[in-house]
């Protein structure tokens, strides 16, 4: 039923090479889930999100720190290695600096037609985010239409704006079927649909995703046995681990990260300036760490998530030297285990090991359900 | 009712048999590459020590690193959940148990009757396990049992890293140049551990009386050093490297009642 998103999953190059074949459009490599999309949705550029491949590599160690996040050196990896040849561009929304710098190494030693840095508001909570963005956003538009050649209309945004939305609130929707006491959907399938939204056309993953809705009602099977888990950690694309995971007696129905649901969790709202209706969304989505101070959003927006999909524990999901999540993660998971949350944490690199973490995971599924054991 | 729990750890793999709630036997052997071969053969041998078969046998629970490779056990858990239970049958009055074994190093938070509470397990990184005084026992040219003796002849603070088991092992080289004495440096690698495990043990709740299981129990020079480090003495079982076998053999007899 998910063989689809699966496809996509692990096809991410093919399938934006046979996009260009097809519609002679533009791709852009985003770094970063606070990228606009939108915009480049209304100048019929396809975004792609830049991720890692979750494969050792030794070609990034001239262009980063040793303590910077196994994250952006996978990213920065992909570039120089060329998996990503078939860019016309490349934008990053700032956030973290590891990552900054990964797209800075990338822009110096790999050549695409557009590259563009986009300065975002790291205060979010501030009443002068949204305008501060919105002037950001007025440039970044420009750009893009310089690069293109063509001058969007307020019809080009509506249509950008209305893709993403659409694309979101179908991914809402196969949310929703988690909440209940026997999933139709497993963790593994969901992971494969939230991340491949983030390469495939909006218009064609969105209607995959209402194909699967239509039919999941008659599905023969149910993911109710497992253990409820949430996941909650920066960018995760591990199949293999969530696979794991869901092996070993769990059931995955939430998460709080950057390409699961802070990706996709808001609209943008239906204003008369487009570009304040977007910069508006991106500064009130749910918050990435490195933006989530002085006031703090993020923890009672994840309480409500886990409250809500009423699960029985969460996996914190650390990549290692990612400091936004360092920074919150002794204070997430006390506020989490005061709530009533048991947490496991756990330390990702570019690969983990297997073995040590299904240990760990068995071992807080078995605490999870002591009465049953003793 | 005749239960077994089998612990296939990084290094041994131990059997204990329980009978009634009472240990009959326990024994146990390195565990190599062979893990079914040697875990069928330590059970074999056992069982007609004692004259039993397997039809005696109500249950049999395996745990450990390499619990899967017990196919014939009819019971799997992990070795967190063994411990604790195990630790509980001991002493029910222990809420922090600390298991150190060949390659890691664990704290757990128990509950009522044996409950896991919270745990936590060391990082990536042997530096606070039983191979790393190995690692260390060699470098002083000295056995592992003799790295434990001289360590309690020192009153020194010798500062040490001990983040890495490599490059701890550089350490070792350099203060044996700086003609730092033998013991002194022995005691500042069971220092050493004994820190980081108690740093990992805080994250659970340090609550003592605390109980101390696994192999590295029996190394007399760390559970000096980390005696210290709590300020307290840590509760130690006659056969500290059988808490899991036993607490899987307890498990095995609960789940078979």
């Amino acid at each position: 039923m998910f063989s689809q998103f699966e496809t996509w999953y692990r096809d991410r190059h093919e399938y934006a090479r046979k996009w260009k074949d097809r519609t002679g459009g533009k791709v852009f490599g985003c770094f970063c889930s606070y990228v606009p999309e939108e915009i480049l949705v209304a100048a019929n550029i396809l975004p792609v999100r830049v991720l890692g491949s979750h494969e050792p590599q030794d070609v990034t160690e001239q262009h980063l720190f040793g303590m910077f996040c196994p994250f952006c050196r996978d990213v920065l990896a992909q570039g120089l290695k060329g998996r990503y040849e078939y860019l016309d561009g490349i934008t990053l929304a700032q956030a973290c600096i590891h990552l900054r710098q990964a797209y800075r190494a990338w822009e110096e030693n790999v050549e695409h037609p557009f590259s563009y840095y986009l300065p975002h508001p790291m205060h979010v909570a501030s009443p002068h985010a949204v305008p501060y963005l919105k002037e950001e956003l007025k440039n970044f538009r420009k750009a893009v239409e310089e690069h293109t050649g063509v001058t969007l209309t307020d019809e080009d945004l509506d249509r950008g704006i209305r893709i993403l939305n659409e694309n979101r609130a179908a991914m809402h929707d196969l949310y929703e079927l988690r909440k209940g006491p026997a999933p139709k959907v497993s963790g593994l399938e969901a992971m494969w649909v939230t991340v491949s939204s983030t390469w495939i056309d909006k218009e064609e993953h969105t209607a995959e995703i209402r194909r699967v809705l239509a039919e999941i009602d008659g599905r023969d099977k149910d993911f109710g046995e497992g253990t409820r888990l949430m996941f909650v950690g920066s960018e995760n694309d591990d199949t293999d681990f969530l696979g794991m995971v869901e092996m070993v007696g769990a059931t995955v129905v939430v998460d709080d990260h950057c390409t699961g649901t802070r990706y996709f969790w808001n609209q943008t709202p239906e204003m008369d300036d487009r570009i304040e209706a977007i910069a508006k969304r991106y500064v009130e989505r749910p918050a990435c760490p490195a933006k989530d101070h002085v006031v703090r959003t993020r923890f009672p927006h994840i309480l409500k998530l886990a409250q809500e999909y009423d699960v029985a524990g969460v996996i914190l999901i650390q990549q290692k030297f990612c400091d936004p999540h360092e920074t919150d993660m002794v204070p997430l998971r006390s506020f989490l285990e005061e709530n009533g949350f048991p947490c496991l944490f756990l330390e990702f690199d570019v690969t983990v090991p297997m073995g040590q973490f299904r240990i760990r995971v068995e071992a807080f599924l078995e605490m999870l359900m002591e009465e049953d054991l003793f | 009712m005749v239960t077994i729990g089998i612990d296939v750890g990084a290094k041994n793999a131990k059997i204990l048999i329980l009978k009634d709630g009472e240990i009959l036997i326990s024994k146990y052997r390195e565990s190599g590459f062979d893990q079914a071969g040697v875990t069928t053969a330590l059970l074999d041998e056992t069982l007609a020590e004692l004259k039993l078969t397997r039809d005696d046998i109500t249950s049999i629970c395996s745990t450990g690193a390499g619990r899967k490779a017990v196919t014939f056990a009819n019971e799997v858990v992990t070795e967190v959940s063994a411990t604790s239970r195990a630790t509980f049958e001991m002493y029910p009055e222990v809420r922090t148990v600390i298991d150190v074994g060949a390659e890691e190093g664990r704290a757990i938070r128990c509950g009522e009757r044996g409950k896991v509470e919270d745990f936590a397990i060391n990082e990536k990184c042997a530096a606070g396990s039983g191979a790393f005084t190995e690692a260390m026992a060699r470098a002083l040219e000295l056995t592992v049992e003799e790295l434990g003796k001289i360590s309690l002849d020192s009153s020194a603070s010798v500062p040490m890293n001990a983040q890495c088991a490599v490059f701890a092992e550089s350490e070792v080289i350099s203060l044996l140049h700086a003609n730092t004495a033998k013991q002194d440096i022995a005691k500042a690698i069971h220092d050493a551990i004994a820190s980081r495990i108690v740093s990992m043990t805080r994250r659970v709740g340090l609550n003592k009386p605390i109980a101390l299981v696994g192999g590295m129990a029996r190394n007399v020079g760390f559970v000096h050093s980390l005696n210290a480090a709590i300020e307290d003495e840590v509760l130690i079982p006659d056969s500290p490297e059988m808490t899991a076998a036993y607490g899987a053999a307890l498990i095995a007899a609960e789940r078979a009642a």
